[in-house]
């Protein structure tokens, strides 16, 4: 089980990611709503894992990865896409995340993701 | 021409003999004596493991059994011949399952044909179906293929509870009509968008992520009457369907006075 930092632009999703990550038993120590947030989060709390939404207003989820990387190259990033952003998945993969989940999602296969990137 | 051991539904019972098949026609010894020209078969059905139902365009049907190895050189010969829409085409199936992308999932060279209950991917050495009837989406969108944004058709469908991505890839002259087509074979599916409200969308949602009625309500901190109204829409639009009904209890007098004594003997 890990502590996590929910990264994305809307109130519903990050909600619903909270659900879906409480529910598999692990503690959610924090929420950005954008990637300038994140970094900050991340620094202030580091967490095990991040889950990142890619569009975001500020900083973008693929700059927000690159500085978190860039202050723990160990970090543990899980991006979360729309179908069709395979550049964008491509670019994070390339930029150092760890895992990919694409919306819409279902609970049992990102509780599998996240755990499979946790025992990474 | 190979022959292969089947067993066959003939007159209500199931025989044992071994038919024939080369690349134009299947031919069924006696007590059946028929031979089937494999342009006159439009659809193929499993409904079970090792079943396979082949339907005519006379709209006879026959049944046969058999083990995995001949099924699969049957289908192959069928599928290339038989009486429907049939494309050479790159596919991946899957490539995204319950929004996971799948890893090592690669473009693989063969074919796809459309038949009356079902998507067929093969190649040499895969046969994938994909039950029209499990159609959820079909679209056009893009994905990279040799680092470039590639037009592509993807097939969302239900598998296991799973919602299943396959993309298919072909020349772009043809993709349209391949989308065009299948859009009409899963006529069906077709949703106006319209039918469902921003509540109703985010409960749809939630649902689909896996969230029963109790988590739904703490999420969106609504009364289950509206989640309840919501889920009866879903139902009448064919949407979703009953999962299973709970019953939430309080305790009568007898209950409380139980608790209540099996409190003070410390049994609780």
């Amino acid at each position: 089980m890990g502590r996590i930092l929910i990264v994305d632009d809307t109130l519903f999703m990050r909600t619903l990611l909270k659900n879906i990550l409480f529910s598999g038993g692990h503690e959610i120590v924090g929420e950005a709503g954008d990637g300038t947030e994140a970094v900050e989060k991340y620094q202030a709390l580091k967490p095990d894992l991040v889950t990142m939404d890619v569009v975001m207003p500020k900083m973008n989820g693929i700059e927000a990865l690159k500085e978190i990387k860039k202050m723990d190259p160990g970090a543990k990033v899980v991006m979360c896409t729309a179908v069709g952003q395979e550049q964008m998945v491509k670019l994070a993969i390339k930029s150092g995340a760890r895992g990919y989940v694409v919306k819409p999602f279902q609970a049992p296969k990102v509780l599998d993701e996240v755990k499979n990137v946790l025992a990474s | 021409m190979v022959s292969a051991p089947v067993k066959i539904q003939h007159n209500d019972e199931w025989i044992n003999l071994k038919i024939q098949i080369d690349d134009e026609k299947i031919a069924i010894p006696s007590p059946v004596n028929a031979t089937i020209p494999l342009r006159h078969i439009l659809d193929l059905e499993e409904k079970k493991k090792n079943t396979l139902t082949i339907v005519k365009k006379d709209g006879k049907t026959i049944d046969l059994v058999s083990v995995d190895k001949v099924l699969f050189v049957l289908k192959h010969k069928i599928l290339m011949k038989c009486s429907g829409y049939r494309l050479m085409v790159q596919f991946i199936s899957p490539a995204i399952r319950g929004g996971v992308l799948v890893t090592n999932a690669t473009w693989e060279k063969g074919a796809i044909i459309v038949l009356k209950t079902g998507i067929w991917c093969i190649t040499q050495n895969k046969q994938i179906c994909i039950p029209i009837s499990d159609v959820t989406g079909i679209e056009m969108t893009k994905r990279e293929v040799n680092d470039k944004p590639t037009d592509v058709v993807k097939i969302d469908h239900l598998e296991h509870h799973d919602v299943v991505s396959s993309f298919i890839l072909t020349q772009v002259s043809t993709l349209e009509i391949l989308h065009n087509f299948l859009q009409e074979a899963t006529a069906g599916i077709k949703m106006e968008g319209t039918e469902l409200g921003p509540m109703d969308q985010q409960i749809a949602m939630l649902v689909y992520s896996g969230m029963d009625s109790s988590s739904i309500q703490n999420m969106l901190q609504i009364q289950f009457k509206e989640i309840d109204r919501v889920y009866e829409k879903l139902i009448n639009l064919n949407m979703a369907e009953v999962k299973e009904i709970r019953r939430e209890v309080q305790l009568t007098a007898k209950g409380v006075r139980y608790i209540t004594d099996a409190t003070k003997a410390g049994v609780n």
